[in-house]
């Protein structure tokens, strides 16, 4: 992969990502604006106001495009011109899912030709109305690499809908079927005991694990309709529901199904079971919104300065007075390009809190599985590890993923690893990725200068890192300055998942804001 | 609701299917109780008459036969799910290929093809087929044309229902438990063969023959299958293998004979 390229990716996707309705190409500009002008601005001031900005324009792109939208007469040629310049590059020429970057993502792009869309308002089995074209088109789909094409203007956007049906015989065979939603309760009238219940009773915690992590005991054998492995969604990850996170679109595709994708429909099943009606299936889909946490995709993370001791453990109160800030993570794509497994740890949430000589940093994940069990009988052998790559020079616009380490005169990283096998965590200092990417670690170090807890519940590993702001290698990177940002980035290990290793992008951290904004 | 709004087309055309005999509506409840394999055909009886069965006394048997060494059966790994591995004391084998020392292959689906006229209305009686011990049961089966298929969970555990048909309209439903209802459906359109899958347990198979009438049969453990209830005439038989496709003969049988067509799959 070429440097470029993974610039150009970062961007695409990170934002999608993250921020669904969001129009890339304008927080395209805002990040690059937001790498030039940091050395000028205090980084909180800049923070608040593009990111109200960048929120506000979210707010008013965000689901309600569609409602003025005056649909016009089809454009064979408009439609096509347009697929071909913004879809074929990963939906392929002719629409079969195979285009030039295909290979890159989990979900991979879907086969158009096919007819089978997931993210639809009809029933299981027929395919999505234009408006649920339209709306896909429109929104991009969050937690994949699809992104909203907001910039298309909506005749184009329409045309691209006639085109898609063009593409497949299966909008000529069968009609959508579309689905009534029962009447919305609303917010006072839900009760999400029943929510609960109906959790439980429809086996949701089958897949999606019992606090929606992703992590129930079929999780891991999950077959897509082309019998690929697949995951089911955390449910923790509001971000990552690719039709929306609001209650309505919970219901949708609850009772639709996610065609294709294994996700089955719900509504014939509701239907016929006694002492429930479809209405009750409301209870359940704000329940599951109700499992969602906020995500901070903050670009520059700020510790909690104290001047005493450190907490050192995962459940001191001392953390939930301290700012969290999520970083999504990607699979890193082996050579030839094509992903191994699905990836189970999608994002990492830390904190840091800081005092002159050390800081604690709390790192919580998403992982299915606990590598190596605590029972004789692991099912692998291999450890679940984080690795928590500091960059003390800050990121210096650096937005490149760690898979694209190193660029020329790239500093040395600070590596401190953390692995469940371990009895405290490791430091080492590498020169470029694949020193701390591949396994086993041969030069990491137990030098007694880092310490840890851990534990993992319900599909959850919560870890704590105390190191020194001094290197603790002495040909290591420089120290921590408090006052300056320390660019700070992710390697994630699912022993479980062994051939699934997950790396973040860069994200700065200020120590000390007082320090920092004296400059 | 939403299932009496897709439904009800299918009943209105099965509604004017009955009327154009002219027959009585409560024919309607008369005609599917007829056993399976017996022709009724309604379209052609004239107006308050009672439906034509006389002289469907044709039969088509035979055995089908697997000319060579049968793979050795794949053992189902079923450890992804506790509860189905808890269901078996003894190994599981995959269906795809199930023949006697003497190659008598089972699952083959055999039916009429070609030759069938007039039109056979779909008997009430469901199709039943069950999802036991993680495994579909039966593996292959027949059913007409909007006939009802019962789909059953037997297990404490959460299957999914995911039809693949390419004419009719794919579904896929959920059945979370042995406690959840049947999931009922039928197939509108003919359709050789309409694959099911679960995403929870991908070995699990099972495919439906989905035919106009009633002149189908599945070959059993000795191989051998019967179709019966012909009108006579001349007819394409098509025997179709999970793993090793189809094939086609022609017979002709008259009234009341039984004519034997035997088919063999070479083992690959
Ligand atoms: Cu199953």
């Amino acid at each position: 992969m070429t440097h470029l390229n993974s610039v150009f990716f970062f961007h695409q996707a990170r934002h999608v990502d993250a921020h669904g309705p969001l129009r890339y190409n304008a927080l395209y500009t805002f990040m690059i604006c937001r790498c030039q002008c940091i050395r000028w601005f205090p980084p909180a001031q800049i923070q608040m106001s593009l990111w109200a900005a960048a929120l506000f324009a979210g707010l008013l792109t965000w689901g309600v495009a569609p409602a003025w939208a005056e649909r016009p007469s089809p454009d064979a040629a408009a439609g096509r011109a347009a697929y071909d310049q913004y879809c074929a590059r990963c939906h392929g020429a002719s629409g079969k899912g195979d285009g030039v970057d295909a290979k890159r993502f989990y979900p991979r792009p879907r086969d158009l030709t096919m007819g089978v869309y997931k993210i639809r308002s009809t029933a299981s089995g027929t395919p999505p109305t234009d408006q649920d074209l339209f709306d896909i088109i429109t929104k991009g789909l969050p937690g994949s690499n699809m992104p909203d094409w907001q910039q298309l203007d909506e005749p184009t956007r329409w045309a691209l809908v006639d085109y898609l049906k063009s593409l497949s015989p299966a909008f000529e065979q069968t009609q959508p079927v579309p689905i009534e939603l029962p009447q919305d309760p609303g917010l006072r009238r839900v009760d999400l005991k029943k929510g609960k219940a109906l959790y439980e009773q429809l086996a949701c915690a089958a897949c999606h694990g019992a606090a929606g992590r992703a992590n129930g005991p079929s999780a891991a054998g999950l077959v897509d309709d082309w019998n690929m492995p697949i995951r089911p969604a955390d449910l923790s990850q509001g971000w990552s529901y690719r039709g929306g996170n609001e209650a309505k679109a919970i219901l949708t595709r609850l009772l639709a199904g996610i065609d294709g994708a294994g996700m089955p429909s719900y509504i014939d099943t509701i239907t016929a079971m006694e002492h429930t009606t479809l209405e009750d299936a409301w209870h359940l889909a704000y329940y599951i919104a109700s499992l969602q946490e906020p995500a901070h995709w903050n670009m520059i993370a700020r510790a909690r300065w104290i001047s005493g001791a450190l907490p050192s453990t995962p459940d001191d109160p001392a953390w939930t007075s301290v700012e969290s800030t999520d970083v999504r993570v990607r699979n890193v794509v082996t050579a030839v390009g094509e992903w191994a497994n699905p990836p189970t740890v999608r994002a990492i949430r830390f904190q840091v809190v800081a005092n002159h000589e050390a800081m604690a940093i709390r790192l919580t994940w998403d992982d299915p599985t606990q590598d190596p069990q605590a029972d004789a009988e692991a099912s692998s052998p291999a450890p679940d590890a984080v690795a928590l790559v500091l960059k003390p020079a800050g990121s210096q616009g650096d937005v490149v993923t760690l898979q694209a380490w190193p660029y020329a005169e790239a500093p040395k990283l600070d590596v401190s690893y953390w692995a469940s096998d371990l009895e405290r965590p490791r430091e080492m200092v590498a020169n470029d990725f694949e020193t701390f990417v591949a396994r086993p670690m041969a030069d990491r170090n137990d030098v007694g200068a880092l310490s840890s807890a851990a534990k993992y519940e319900d599909g959850r590993w919560t870890v704590v890192v105390q190191r020194p702001l001094a290197p603790v290698e002495p040909d290591g990177a420089a120290a921590i300055d408090p006052g300056a940002f320390t660019a700070v980035a992710f390697a994630i290990w699912d022993g479980g998942n062994p051939t699934a290793r997950a790396v973040s992008s860069w994200v700065d951290l200020v120590l000390h804001q007082a320090t920092h904004a004296a400059e | 609701m939403e299932r009496s709004r897709m439904w009800s087309p299918l009943l209105i055309a099965t509604l004017i299917a009955i009327g154009c005999g002219g027959g009585k509506p409560q024919e309607a409840s008369a005609t599917p109780d007829a056993p399976e394999g017996r022709p009724v055909q309604v379209a052609e009886a004239p107006a308050g008459a009672q439906p034509a069965v006389g002289g469907s006394s044709a039969v088509i048997q035979g055995t089908v036969t697997l000319d060579g060494q049968a793979p050795k059966p794949a053992t189902l790994k079923m450890s992804a799910d506790p509860v189905c591995q808890q269901a078996h004391s003894s190994p599981v084998y995959a269906e795809d290929v199930v023949a006697s020392a003497q190659g008598q292959l089972k699952n083959v689906f055999v039916y009429v093809k070609d030759g069938v006229s007039g039109t056979y209305p779909a008997p009430a009686t469901p199709v039943m087929l069950d999802q036991n011990g993680c495994v579909y049961k039966p593996h292959v089966f027949g059913i007409q044309v909007n006939q009802p298929l019962e789909v059953a969970n037997s297990d404490p555990t959460a299957h999914n229902v995911n039809a693949k048909p390419t004419a009719n309209t794919p579904f896929n439903t959920a059945q979370p438990s042995n406690k959840a209802p049947k999931v009922k459906k039928a197939f509108a359109k003919p359709e050789v063969m309409v694959k099911f899958k679960c995403n929870i347990h991908p070995w699990m198979s099972a495919y439906a023959g989905v035919v106009a009438h009633p002149f189908f049969g599945v070959s059993g453990d000795d191989g051998s299958f019967t179709i019966s209830g012909l009108p006579a005439g001349t007819y394409t038989v098509e025997a179709w293998h999970e793993k090793y496709g189809t094939q086609t003969q022609s017979v002709t049988v008259g009234d009341g004979e039984s004519e034997s067509v035997n088919f063999t799959f070479k083992a690959q």
